[in-house]
């Protein structure tokens, strides 16, 4: 019973992360990986995921500080954190580094500055729930199959 | 160049990309996705040229490069002589963007991130399905 309701509880979590945007379809694309040669494909590409864009986003706040107004290096740092967003599908993420790009565009600096806060925060909020997610995932143990949620 | 392939049985893809995560997503989606398909793997643009040149002719029966990397861009392998087919991979998605590959002597462009269908189409594209 108990195994049910962990499945139950990983499945909700799941729908949650989509129908707030967290997540799009390439996080399925990801767990469609998953397979017995395999079994943690889909942590360890999220794990890497957050090794990789707590590296991209330290440059980028370097960047912003040491190089004021060069909007060039920024969007060149932004740019490679949009496609590791999208390679997972943490699509709130993307269309914040999006918006950064957008403004960088612009040359406006304070915008960009607002921006990187909310991706910063994006970023916090976004590993917190794939944690929450992978940790009843593991106790819920190998059943939970790879899909999208249903209605999504 | 597709002849070639078909007598080998074996697809020999390299890719070029300098982030980890690309290369790991597209190693799983070679693995499970399409069979028959050999993957190498260069994190620039120079590294690729090196490959390409080490290989000897038809080393390879695809490039799929990012563009933007350190030491040589993606857009500069076809500059350096190689002849191989290449599409271009890219987070930018814009007509200027797509244009600076072609330009650049890309084949193809598809979107980042990479995904089963997409290598389908390339693949199919370039008759090595």
């Amino acid at each position: 019973m108990e195994y049910s309701n962990l499945q139950r509880q990983a499945a909700s979590l799941k729908k949650s992360l989509f129908d707030q945007g967290y997540l799009d379809e390439q996080f399925c694309q990801i767990e469609y990986l998953q397979d017995e040669a395999s079994p943690n494909f889909t942590e360890e590409v999220v794990s890497l995921f957050f090794e990789n864009s707590t590296r991209l986003m330290t440059n980028i706040e370097q960047a912003m500080e040491k190089n004021p107004r060069d909007f060039s290096r920024w969007d060149v740092n932004m740019q490679q954190l949009k496609g590791s967003c999208s390679s997972i599908g943490a699509s709130r993420m993307k269309n914040e580094c999006t918006s950064f790009r957008n403004i960088c565009g612009d040359e406006n600096a304070e915008g960009c500055m607002r921006s990187f806060q909310n991706l910063k925060r994006e970023h916090g909020v976004l590993r917190q729930k794939l944690e929450s997610y992978f940790q009843v995932l593991r106790q819920a143990g190998p059943a939970v199959t790879a899909a999208r949620p249903r209605g999504m | 160049m597709a002849g070639a392939a078909a007598e080998r049985k074996v697809i020999r893809v390299l890719l070029v990309e300098d982030e980890e995560i690309h290369r790991v997503l597209a190693r799983a989606l070679l693995r499970s996705a399409v069979g028959g398909v050999e993957l190498d793997e260069a994190g620039t643009g120079a590294e690729a040229v090196r490959r390409v040149r080490d290989g000897g002719a038809g080393a390879y029966d695809l490039i799929i490069t990012d563009g933007k990397m350190p030491v040589m861009d993606g857009h500069e392998i076809r500059a350096m002589g190689v002849t191989t087919p290449i599409v271009g991979l890219s987070s930018d998605t814009l007509p200027p963007d797509v244009d600076t590959f072609i330009k650049a002597g890309a084949d193809d462009f598809t979107p980042k991130p990479l995904s089963k269908e997409k290598l389908v189409r390339i693949l199919a594209k370039f008759n090595l399905a």
